[in-house]
């Protein structure tokens, strides 16, 4: 059992430690083992944490005094861009090689509290900024179904550790999609929460009225444990919100489909099984329901303003003078220039350019603007819309992981976000649930399906999920 | 078509070197980016009221940490972070010259 219970559900490895058939030490030297065979090729770590074995030794001692949060002793890797007290976090990024956090995220304080063992952190995109983990400083991070793939991105690192069993659980941040997407390109449940529900304290900033922390896990039960455990209202993150405060209603098996959005873009194979999933979720007695969301055609647009926007505002800390790389040149605009230019990488500088220009004077009308207005347009329509249905579905991605260096054109690339970032631009929970596999080049490749529900509505999510992930066995 | 002095001085406001093959690089990725972002355009700007999809103004109340807080005792490692350090100060180039 020791060498497959890597591959344990996060509530199968809780069981098995509650009720002593395993040990932390022996779950965290079984994802230890996986790391070591298989993270050389997928490049899922930055690092590995040297004491995640005295961290288990820790966890068991615990248990023995008679502690049993469920999340004790259980391996989780978290994305390099959550900070963890003493340790380096560098968003994979260059600019803060040298940097070491000063304090623990309130999500990780959490973990610690529970006695989760933290394994390592996990490669992904620059700052978060991309959809395929090929931003990072240092390296992709390969797909564990095919090797010539992408994991997704921006949290890819964190996704493939789970699908590959180098941890039980992992956490990642979504801000256009970056926890959902490569979930359902490595196969692996995917849940990007409710704006405010988890703590963004510790967590670096990158568009911050889009980023959220969110989870992988291999089940939605495990998604829902996980959840569970770290939300919470945050007094050091002023836009944490207490979640029992949205009013719940019961379930009407309702299901929205907005199919005005699904006429084109989307590969026919991963079509194929969206449609053969509504079909047995049909079958399960849910009814399905055409939506009208007439102004979620212009999200990706939309976010495509405010996100860099926000970026360019965040990312100018960024200044060689309180923390990471510091280079000096002939002035001071040139040390902050040569610092920032040759410490970010070509995305997060294209980025950062397109917000200053979204912002600056005589733009700001035609795009921050408007954009501001359509995103209120998109978040009222979405609301009316989930009034007379539980949940609103589509595929995660329009297509399965493509190959690594395919999307050389930066707009390609931000199209694979165009399901998940509503839920961003709305601060509505949102999951993805492996919904089957479509096949290219002889390999089976995992996709996933998406559901969005209200403000709060995350338990509705885990159960519509549950039934989703009943209905694709 | 953003012109390359556009992005040369984009630059200089976000503070970043960029090589002269990156300009043309960007010049077009921007282009790209702002011709496909521009279908906001579309939209009307209605004036209303409220009805914010977030809430606004969280205040917090104005209470001094104690010893006890999450942030107590995280000034030193604040610190520890420097680039380059003086003490408890962070050294920063001088700013202020005479005239000419």
């Amino acid at each position: 059992m020791n060498n497959n219970s890597s591959f344990f559900s996060l509530s199968e490895a809780s069981k098995a430690l509650r009720e002593g058939s395993v040990t932390s030490l022996e779950l965290t030297n079984a994802c230890l083992e996986r790391i070591a065979k298989d993270n050389p090729e997928l490049n899922a770590f930055l690092e590995v944490f040297s004491d995640a074995t005295e961290q288990a030794v820790q966890a068991d001692l615990r248990r023995k005094s008679g502690e049993a949060h469920p999340l004790l002793g259980v391996p989780i890797a978290v994305k390099d861009n959550i900070l963890i007290e003493g340790r380096h976090a560098s968003s994979a990024s260059k600019i803060l090689e040298p940097y070491i956090a000063s304090y623990d995220a309130t999500v990780i304080a959490t973990l610690k509290e529970a006695g989760a063992v933290l394994i390592g952190r996990t490669n992904m995109d620059e700052f978060a900024m991309g959809s395929s983990t090929e931003n990072s400083a240092y390296g992709v991070t390969k797909n564990p179904h095919d090797l010539s793939r992408v994991a997704g991105g921006s949290s890819g690192g964190s996704a493939v550790a789970v699908a590959s069993g180098m941890a039980l659980g992992a956490l990642g941040s979504d801000t256009g999609g970056s926890v959902r997407e490569p979930a359902s390109f490595c196969g692996v449940v995917g849940l990007k929460p409710t704006y405010g529900a988890l703590s963004r304290s510790g967590l670096m900033a990158m568009g911050s009225s889009l980023d959220q922390i969110g989870t992988f896990t291999k089940t939605v039960s495990d998604a829902e444990l996980l959840f569970t455990a770290l939300c919470k209202k945050d007094p050091l993150d002023s836009t944490s919100i207490d979640l029992s405060l949205f009013p719940q209603t019961p379930i009407k098996k309702r299901i929205g489909v907005p199919r005005h959005l699904l006429t084109e873009g989307i590969d026919p194979d991963v079509a194929e099984v969206f449609e053969k999933t509504l079909h047995t979720l049909e079958k399960e007695g849910y009814e399905l329901v055409d939506v009208e969301l007439p102004s979620a055609g212009l999200a990706l647009a939309v976010y495509y303003i405010l996100m860099p926007a926000e970026v360019s505002a965040n990312l100018a800390r960024f200044d060689g003078v309180r923390y990471g790389l510091s280079l000096t040149g002939d002035s001071l605009f040139e040390d902050y220039a040569k610092t920032r230019g040759e410490g970010f990488g070509p995305e997060v500088r294209r980025r950062i350019m397109l917000g200053t220009y979204v912002l600056s004077a005589g733009y700001y009308d035609a795009y921050y603007r408007k954009a501001t207005e359509a995103r209120r347009l998109i978040g009222e329509e979405l609301a009316k819309a989930l009034e007379d249905v539980d949940a609103i579905i589509t595929p995660t991605v329009p297509s399965p992981a493509f190959t690594i260096g395919e999307k050389s054109d930066p707009i390609s690339m931000y199209l694979a976000d165009i399901f998940t970032v509503t839920a961003n631009l709305t601060g509505n929970p949102s999951i993805s649930i492996p919904m089957g596999t479509v096949m290219r080049n002889e390999i089976s490749l995992p996709v996933g399906i998406q559901l969005t529900t209200p403000h709060g509505g995350e338990q509705k999510l885990f159960t519509i999920g549950r039934d989703v992930e009943a209905a694709v066995l | 078509m953003i012109s390359k002095e556009e992005v040369t001085r984009l630059a200089e406001l976000a503070r970043l070197s960029i090589s002269p093959e990156e300009v043309e690089t960007l010049q077009k990725d921007i282009s790209n980016i702002l011709s496909y972002v521009g279908q906001v355009n579309t939209i009307a700007i209605t004036e209303r009221k409220g009805g914010d999809i977030f809430p606004q103004n969280i205040m917090r109340p104005d209470e001094v940490y104690g010893p006890n807080s999450p942030v107590a005792g995280k000034r030193d490692a604040l610190l520890a972070a420097l680039p380059e350090r003086e003490g408890d100060y962070a050294v920063v180039r001088k700013i202020i010259t005479k005239d000419e």
